[in-house]
């Protein structure tokens, strides 16, 4: 799929010529450490850089420039896997093919090392009004999460189970950091990113990976790098309480629950944990919408999920909140049935075919392409779907029981509508 | 079956009208492993008052039935049908719009038995009071989780203050209270007068054979039994030009304040390529008013009355239609009166020439090119179009067509004050401090 050359140590280009789609896709990804202080300051950053440089001071100026490139799209975004914190810069443009114009390519490309190199500086910091600008973006950015209250759960829930655990550590950071974030800070932070950071590029479309690689040599100039110690062993410690309870003005009530695996996306055991996940609850077929959904007609939503990088399992219902009780006891019955093996093929055939499907669908997207390599680099080099879907395939349902033994409910977490609300 | 070719897009598209109506694309997709299909009904929940298939008078029906039939769908006698799919490694999902029922899966291997199991069980109904009941609790459910989402309230609030008579202003999915009222009868009268193959479209797209997979459907097809097509009453109310409520406000847990401007197009009964040709042109004038590159985008940025949750969005169907222009922000007096006020001035005084056209224009054909890359967008939107007698493919050829001129006309038809009107939501007030 991806053609790699190194260009500087801890620099790496990733190619994948291909005639699949009608656009060209980027994707320049800066890795760091993740603290909820780097996560702050490095979304100040991407928005930063996004918003304003030397050539384009103004955001409407560069959005003019990309509407002329055919809408080419470009955004910087932050994100975090493990204890990673990525910084990508993500371009999408239609190949000239499709165009009456050509050179659109190299411009863009021009455009990219511009958003990268070029920031928009005063007195060797950046721009003091795009910078409280942005900071302000940042915060209110974090600050919506409140609104959509299945998130919120989600965070709530995360925060006082794992507090300053990379697993709770949201990638845009917290109010409290982003607040703290100087300009000196951004613009260490900045170089850092350039400088210290291990670099992942990658291009998907029809173009020669010598063309990408040899701009990106001539303009981005990224020296060596050492790369960054290999992460340790996150440890989970358990949660000071195992039930909380809040309230808000809302109607639902939302039930979020955590499980503790030893299982993580380096174990061996990694793909038997991702179809134990599916048989319980990632799918319409799986025992969690099966028997809280469609026979107890309790829910509309109710699925798990598993946090691979550290070990994670949550659960997710949306409920009527006099129910909890009911749904966390129907709940355990199914996890119990995962436990004491009772699984039929049926389930488990299904499970390893929509987990097949999902990967080769997400392969038929460019950016699909470019996240799965990405993340999957690190168990298979190179990474080839099929090595994934024969370990499936010979997965039983003996070894599904035994992961399953394995998980301890650690926090139930409950968030419903203020009437619910204890009068002390 | 009929073949057009899309040669400046790369395309090619095959096209057969079935001996019962049903209407059949396939559309394969180099190097694509996977394939998306779509089985959609001209149905959705503004049809709520028709005169049902075979008898002579116009009955209305609960609110929220056509969602309540789309998840009854699923139920068989033998069983769920989402089993079947995940059998044959197929996701399945469907979804209720204002205007369409769709059924739809993708899947990476056994193709043809996935069509199969979507052909025969949209084509099966089986409704028993026992299974409506039961499916109440979990629509009730739905119902509360979109009740709790601020975004979906303030996109039907400014929908209720626009549209007085018309049925796009009752939530897609009605109410806790609405839905208690379906029966199974219902969902059978719903079904036979709306289900007729020759009110739906299958889509088929991706790595797909054309000349076997259209066979196969052909096959399929011909063994069913149908009753001849007839033509369906839908029944829609007068509905005034201007907007029902001027301004409306709403209290709920958020963190700050959201407000959507919503103005009500003029005409309201196109189709077909002077639809295709009004959609565009407004959507062309909308992005160089609200878009990224304004000027008003750029001073209420600057200014904090907008945020990145910013939106604004022209989209038009038979009957109803809406220009949007919102954000969430601590002034929302102020983005509402500025956004008014930049509508007012464009009506006074045109401010747009053949660059700022040329540019947009480019935008909007990047856009569409990048969409061609999803199977998703390429099924959704050609079922879409066909239903409003547009095809998908004039997009291009379309947009290189529009003029300055017709930017204007459609704009000055989405725009008067009579159309216009403002819906927030405000956090809830502090009780006592």
């Amino acid at each position: 799929m991806f053609h790699t050359r190194n260009i500087a140590k801890g620099v790496n280009v990733h190619v994948n010529e291909t005639t699949q789609f009608k656009t060209i896709n980027f994707s320049v990804k800066f890795k760091d450490k993740l603290t909820k202080e780097k996560a702050s300051a490095r979304s100040i950053l991407a928005n930063v850089l996004q918003h304003s440089n030397e050539v384009y001071p103004s955001h409407t100026a560069l959005r003019m420039v990309l509407d002329d490139l055919y809408g080419t799209s470009l955004y910087i975004d932050s994100t975090k896997r493990g204890n990673e914190h990525i910084v990508s810069l993500n371009v999408e443009t239609v190949n000239d093919q499709y165009l009456s114009e050509e050179g659109v390519l190299e411009k863009v490309m021009n455009l990219m090392y511009i958003v990268l190199f070029k920031p928009n500086l005063e007195n060797g910091l950046f721009k003091e009004s795009v910078f409280t600008r942005e900071k302000n973006a940042v915060k209110q950015r974090i600050e919506s999460i409140f609104d959509e209250k299945t998130r919120y759960a989600q965070q709530r829930m995360l925060d006082l189970a794992l507090p300053d655990h990379p697993a709770s550590i949201p990638a845009n950071g917290t109010i409290e950091e982003v607040e703290k974030v100087t300009n000196q800070q951004l613009m260490d932070e900045y170089r850092a990113m350039l400088e210290t950071n291990e670099v992942e590029i990658y291009a998907v479309g029809d173009i020669q990976s010598e063309t990408i690689a040899s701009f990106i040599e001539d303009y981005f100039h990224f020296k060596d790098r050492e790369k960054a110690i290999d992460a340790p062993a996150l440890e989970l410690t358990k949660p000071k309480q195992p039930r909380v309870a809040e309230y808000e003005d809302m109607k639902q009530g939302k039930l979020h629950m955590t499980f503790f695996s030893p299982v993580t996306f380096k174990d061996e055991k990694f793909p038997v944990m991702q179809l134990m996940n599916g048989v319980l609850g990632g799918y319409a077929h799986s025992k969690l919408f099966v028997n809280i959904r469609e026979k107890e007609s309790m829910a509309y939503y109710v699925s798990s999920s598993y946090a691979s990088q550290f070990g994670l399992l949550f659960i997710l219902a949306g409920i009527d909140s006099k129910l909890e009780e009911k749904a966390v006891t129907l709940i355990l019955e199914q996890v119990e049935e995962m436990k004491k093996g009772n699984i039929t093929d049926v389930e488990l055939d299904q499970t390893k075919a929509l987990l097949t499907n999902q990967l080769k669908e997400a392969l038929d997207s460019a950016r699909g392409q470019i996240d799965i390599y990405d993340q999957y680099t690190e168990l298979f080099d190179p990474f080839e779907p099929e090595q994934m879907i024969n370990q499936w395939r010979e997965v039983t349902k003996e070894q599904l029981a035994e992961v399953a033994q394995k998980l301890s409910l650690e926090m139930t977490y409950f968030l419903s509508g203020k009437e619910d609300e204890p009068n002390e | 079956m009929n073949k057009v070719q899309f040669e400046q897009l790369d395309e090619t598209l095959y096209q057969e009208k079935l001996p019962n109506g049903l209407q059949v694309y396939i559309l394969p997709k180099k190097g694509f492993s996977k394939t998306f299909a779509t089985f959609t009904t001209k149905y959705g929940s503004i049809d709520n008052h028709f005169v049902p298939l075979g008898e002579e008078q116009p009955i209305k029906v609960p609110d929220g039935i056509a969602h309540f039939l789309e998840h009854k769908m699923f139920e068989k006698e033998e069983g769920d049908i989402f089993q079947q799919f995940s059998k044959q490694g197929a996701a399945a999902n469907a979804f209720t719009s204002f205007t369409r029922t769709a059924y739809l899966f993708s899947a990476t291997g056994q193709i043809q038995e996935n069509v199969e199991t979507l052909l025969d069980f949209v084509q099966s109904p089986y409704f028993t009071e026992k299974t409506v009941e039961k499916e109440k609790g979990i629509i009730a459910q739905e119902i509360t989780m979109y009740d709790d989402q601020p975004d979906w309230r303030l996109y039907f609030g400014i929908i209720e203050n626009l549209y007085k008579n018309h049925p796009v202003k009752i939530d897609i999915a009605g109410t806790v209270e609405s839905i208690q009222e379906i029966t199974a009868e219902h969902l059978y009268t719903c079904y036979n007068t709306f289900y007729h193959p020759s009110n739906m479209v299958l889509f088929i797209v991706g790595a797909v054979d054309p000349d076997s997979m259209m066979e196969f459907v052909r096959q399929n097809q011909g063994q069913k039994t149908f009753d001849e097509p007839e033509e369906i009453v839908r029944i829609y109310p007068e509905e005034p030009m201007e907007a029902a409520i001027k301004q409306r406000t709403l209290e709920m847990s958020v963190q700050k304040p959201k407000v959507f401007v919503g103005i009500k197009p003029e005409k309201l009964d196109l189709s077909g390529s002077e639809m295709l040709k009004h959609e565009l042109s407004a959507q062309l004038a909308y992005e160089l008013l609200f878009g990224r590159t304004s000027d008003f985008y750029h001073n209420a940025y600057e200014s904090d009355w907008i945020d990145e949750s910013y939106s604004f969005d022209y989209s038009l169907e038979n009957g109803f239609g809406y220009a949007l222009i919102g954000s969430d922000t601590n002034e929302p007096e102020t983005l509402a009166h500025e956004v008014l006020e930049t509508v007012r001035k464009a009506k006074e005084k045109w401010p747009f020439g053949q660059d700022d056209l040329d540019r947009v224009r480019r935008k909007k054909i990047g856009f569409f090119l990048r969409a061609l890359n999803s199977p998703e967008y390429i099924a959704n939107q050609f079922t879409r179009y066909a239903f409003n007698d547009m095809n998908l493919f004039d997009v291009v050829p379309m947009l290189e067509e529009i003029e300055v001129a017709d930017l204007q006309e459609a704009f000055q038809s989405v725009s008067d004050e009579s159309q216009q009107s403002i819906f927030s939501i405000i956090p809830p007030k502090k009780e006592s401090e």
